[in-house]
């Protein structure tokens, strides 16, 4: 495959650098930071660009790379990050869902066909913010595990999960307050 | 017998590991018979599944968000050193 001019390396920042931007910051809360991972992914393409295979897009490629470097930002900074662990319990959720025998005391809205939601951007948009709203290390951990697919192992070193069980507490909460602001911001409006 | 706030633990749970089977028919058997319980199962699975497809959508995440020019700048200057170095 030849490589268009588009695709030269000085046009990354022009055409990636937002994107880039964006997802960087959707992940980490701090525009610095997100900065900074921008700047790592574009100079670690252009130092691995001859290793670029051109089975997937340049786009696709650098996210790839941008996906690393984020991984990589948790394993240095995991000691920093578990300082900011508050806010974390559910409880106001789980409270005025469940009543004291632990028995559903709500209806939940019905979600009809969530499926043809993902083709409309505005649902992405009611997503990303439903994902923002969460505490950041309820977001780190459901994204750390199940969109990068890190271990259980490696999420509790991370994140300061002093067990197993704590983790999988705090993740069933994570997805219970995503899942109520899911219903209210998206799923009610429709 | 599992009580409901149990079961959206152990669906939640049950998504990253395994179970042990008697868990699992426990809960099957609580799906048929709580209609809120096995909702709230499927609209996880909804998550998960929109969670999988986030990579191709968080460019949504707030349109005018955008590096500013400063920190551009900033990285222009870093790739054209790098360029540099490299030759």
């Amino acid at each position: 495959m030849t490589q268009s001019n588009n695709e030269s390396p000085e046009n990354w920042l022009n055409d990636y650098g937002d994107i880039l931007y964006r997802f960087a910051l959707a992940r980490v809360r701090s525009e610095a930071t997100a900065e900074d991972l921008v700047q790592e992914t574009l100079l670690a393409g252009f130092l691995a660009f001859d290793k670029f295979s051109g089975n997937s897009t340049v786009r696709t490629w650098l996210v790839g790379i941008l996906k690393h470097k984020i991984i990589d930002h948790y394993r240095k900074h995991s000691r920093e990050l578990t300082l900011l662990n508050n806010d974390e319990s559910a409880n106001d959720v789980l409270a005025y869902q469940f009543d004291q025998q632990g028995n559903w005391q709500v209806d939940l809205v019905e979600w009809g066909t969530p499926d043809k939601s993902m083709d409309d951007e505005q649902f992405w948009l009611a997503f990303n913010d439903c994902l923002t709203r969460l505490p950041q290390r309820m977001a780190d951990l459901l994204l750390l595990r199940t969109v990068d697919g890190l271990e259980t192992e490696e999420c509790c070193a991370l994140l300061g999960f002093e067990s197993d069980n704590q983790l999988w507490v705090t993740l069933s909460r994570t997805r219970v307050k995503l899942r109520q602001c899911l219903e209210t911001n998206w799923f009610s409006k429709e | 017998m599992y009580k409901c706030k149990e079961i959206i633990e152990l669906t939640s749970k049950g998504m990253d590991s395994s179970l042990p089977w008697a868990t699992r028919m426990e809960m099957k058997l609580h799906f048929l018979m709580c209609k809120t319980c096995s909702q709230y199962a499927k609209q996880l699975q909804f998550m998960n599944k929109a969670l999988g497809a986030l990579e191709g959508h968080s460019h949504v995440h707030s349109e005018n968000c955008q590096l500013s020019e400063s920190a551009k700048q900033r990285i222009a200057k870093k790739m054209q050193q790098a360029k540099e170095t490299v030759k």
